[in-house]
C-alpha cells in the first residue's frame, strides 16, 4: 500500500513524502465520507435512494472508530503504564481491567454499558452513541495496552539512562525519549487493533446506533434486496479500512527515522 | 561547594595546563565528590567493598581494572544509575541517597558519557543537545541552539547538527553525547568506557576531544583501557580490583614504578594487547 508515496516526488525529504501522504489519505478519508453519496445515488435501486443513508451511516461508524480509537490509545498507555508500575496494587488494578476485558465478548460489554451500568448506578444513562464509545473505547484500550507495554519495553534501557543521567524528570524521560520510540514499535499492532475496532462499531447496531451495519440491514428488510445493501456496505467497510491502512502506513514511515529512504 | 572552601579553590586553568602535574593536598580545597565506605551487592555477589575515595574540582581521575572489577557500577553510583547498600556519597554538598530531588539535583550537575553513546535515536544531532537544557535550564529554543552550535564545533561536529544518530559513525555519535551532556554545563563529567565500543580509528577522534576538555579544567572521571589517555591526561590513576580500590598514584609513579605485582601483570598484559 505504497500508493499515494510512489507518486510523490523522489527528490522529497522522507518526512516531507510522508506528512504529505499522510495529509492526501486524511483528506481522501474526509473527501470520501463528504461525497460518496453522490456516487451512491447512481446505483441502481435499492441503493440510489437510500445513497444519503449510507452516507450518514458511514460517517457514525467513521465517528465512533475515531473517539473511541483515541480514547483506546490513551487508555492503553494509562494501563500499559499500570501495569509496568512498581506498585503492586496499581499492577493489580491493570492485570485486572485487561483481564475482564479479554476475557468478555465486546457484544456483552456494549449491552453491558448501556442496559446494567445505568441499573447499577442510576444517573448514568449514556446516549446509544456515547454506551458505544465508552464500551468500544475500553475494549480497544485493554488491547493497545498489551502492545504499548510491549513498545515500552522493547525501548532500550541506556535511552532512559541517558535521559535520566541528564537530570531529566522521569515524567520528561517517558513524554520525550521513551514514548515517541515505543510508540514507533508498538504502531502496527495498534493499527490492527483500530483497524478491527472500525469492524467491530457494527456492533452499536444492537443497542440502537444508527451506524452503517444499521443502515444495511434497515434497507435491505424494507427492500428484500440483501444482496444489493449488504454488499455496498461490505465495499463501504472495505474502502474505510483501506484508506485507514493508508493513513497509518504514512505515519509508520513518518517515525521511522532509522530506514534510509 | 559551599563559601568557606571557595577562598581554597585551586586556580583552576592554570593547574590544567598541566596534565598529570600531581595536585598537593593543601591546594585542593573541599572535594566535588566524597565516597566514604560504600558498599554494594548483586544479589550474593560483594561488587564494591568498602570503596572511599574524593575528587577534587578539576581533576582528572582515571579509573582502570580488569571486567568486573567493579569499577563501571562505582562510576554509576556516582550518579546514582547504581544504588549503593551502605556507605555515604556526597556530590557537590549533596547526598546522594533515597531523595529523587537530591538525584535529579545531583544529576543535573554530573554528566554521563556511555559506552554504547545512548543518542536518543529519533531525534536529530541538534535535538539530542538541546532537550535537557530546554526543559530544565528554561532556555529558549534559540538561546539552546546558540550554545550547541557551539559545543558542536568544540567537539567537531558542526556539519552535522541536522542529522540523525543513524547517519553518524560510533566516534561522531560518542562525540555528540559528550557535547550533549556538556550542554547542562555540568560540574563534573563521567565516563563509561568511551571509547570501547569504536573502531580503533575513531578511538582518536573521541580521545582527542577528551583531551581537549580536560586541558579546559574539567573535572573528569574516566573508567578506561586507554593506557596512553591515562598517562597523558590524568592527575590520579585509580586501580579497581574485587570491588576495591588497591591503588591509586599519579600516573608517572604508577605506571613508571607500580607497587604491586597484580598492577604490573595487568599493566603488562593491557601494552601487550594494544
Amino acid at each position: 500500500m505504497n500508493a499515494a508515496i510512489s507518486i510523490l516526488p523522489a527528490h522529497w525529504s522522507r518526512e516531507r513524502r510522508s506528512a504529505v501522504s499522510i495529509a492526501i489519505a486524511v483528506a481522501g478519508l474526509v473527501l470520501f465520507l463528504w461525497l460518496m453519496a453522490i456516487p451512491l445515488s447512481w446505483m441502481p435501486e435499492p441503493i440510489g435512494s437510500a445513497a444519503q443513508l449510507f452516507a450518514e451511516g458511514a460517517k457514525t461508524t467513521v465517528q465512533l472508530t475515531v473517539v473511541a480509537g483515541v480514547a483506546g490509545i490513551a487508555l492503553g498507555v494509562l494501563a500499559a503504564l499500570a501495569k509496568l508500575s512498581k506498585l503492586p496494587p496499581v499492577r493489580w488494578i491493570a492485570n485486572f481491567y485487561i483481564w475482564v476485558i479479554r476475557g468478555t465478548p465486546l457484544l456483552v460489554q456494549v449491552l453491558f454499558v448501556f442496559l446494567a451500568l445505568p441499573a447499577m448506578i442510576p444517573g448514568l444513562q449514556l446516549s446509544d452513541f456515547n454506551s458505544a464509545v465508552v464500551a468500544l473505547a475500553f475494549n480497544v484500550g485493554a488491547y493497545n495496552a498489551e502492545a504499548i507495554r510491549a513498545g515500552i519495553l522493547a525501548v532500550h534501557k541506556g535511552q532512559t539512562e541517558a535521559a535520566r543521567s541528564l537530570g531529566l524528570t522521569p515524567f520528561m524521560t517517558f513524554r520525550d525519549v521513551v514514548f515517541p520510540q515505543a510508540f514507533r514499535v508498538a504502531l502496527p499492532p495498534l493499527v490492527n487493533n483500530i483497524v478491527a475496532l472500525l469492524k467491530d462499531s457494527s456492533l452499536a447496531y444492537t443497542i440502537g446506533v444508527v451506524e452503517l451495519t444499521n443502515i444495511g440491514n434497515r434497507i435491505q428488510a424494507a427492500t428484500f434486496q440483501p444482496i444489493h445493501s449488504l454488499t455496498t456496505v461490505a465495499v463501504i467497510y472495505l474502502l474505510l479500512t483501506t484508506i485507514l491502512t493508508q493513513i497509518s502506513n504514512a505515519i509508520e514511515r513518518q517515525l521511522d527515522v532509522e530506514r534510509h529512504r | 561547594m559551599s563559601g568557606e572552601d571557595n577562598m581554597k579553590t585551586p586556580d583552576m586553568p592554570q593547574q590544567a595546563m598541566q596534565p598529570g602535574a600531581r595536585r598537593e593536598a593543601e591546594d585542593k580545597g573541599a572535594p566535588l565528590i566524597t565516597a566514604e565506605k560504600v558498599n554494594k551487592h548483586f544479589g550474593h555477589f560483594h561488587v564494591i567493598k568498602d570503596v572511599s575515595t574524593r575528587f577534587y574540582q578539576g581533576e582528572v581521575a582515571v579509573i582502570i581494572g580488569a571486567s568486573g572489577s567493579g569499577k563501571s557500577t562505582f562510576l554509576r553510583m556516582l550518579n546514582r544509575l547504581e544504588t549503593h547498600d551502605s556507605g555515604k556519597i556526597v556530590i557537590d554538598g549533596i547526598e546522594l541517597n533515597e531523595n529523587m530531588k537530591n538525584i535529579d539535583a545531583i544529576r543535573r550537575e554530573v554528566g554521563m558519557v556511555f559506552q554504547s553513546f545512548n543518542l536518543f535515536p529519533h531525534m536529530t544531532v541538534m535535538n539530542n543537545i538541546t532537550l535537557a537544557p530546554r526543559r530544565l535550564r528554561g532556555v529558549t529554543r534559540a538561546q539552546a541552539e546558540e550554545t550547541a552550535r557551539g559545543l558542536l564545533a568544540k567537539v567537531g561536529m558542526s556539519d552535522h547538527a541536522h542529522k540523525y544518530p543513524h547517519q553518524l559513525s560510533g566516534g561522531q555519535q560518542q562525540r555528540v553525547a559528550i557535547a550533549r551532556s556538556l550542554a547542562m554545563q555540568p560540574k563534573v563529567m563521567l565516563f563509561d568506557e568511551p571509547t570501547s565500543a569504536l573502531d580503533p580509528e575513531m578511538i582518536k577522534e573521541v580521545l582527542d576531544v577528551m583531551k581537549d576538555l580536560a586541558r579546559s579544567g574539567m573535572t573528569m572521571i574516566v573508567v578506561t583501557h586507554e593506557m596512553g589517555f591515562a598517562r597523558e591526561v590524568a592527575d590520579r590513576v585509580i586501580f579497581f580490583e574485587k570491588g576495591q580500590i588497591l591503588e591509586e598514584a599519579p600516573p608517572a609513579e604508577f605506571f613508571g614504578n607500580p607497587k604491586n605485582e597484580r598492577i604490573r601483570s595487568f599493566i603488562g598484559q593491557i601494552s601487550q594487547a594494544r
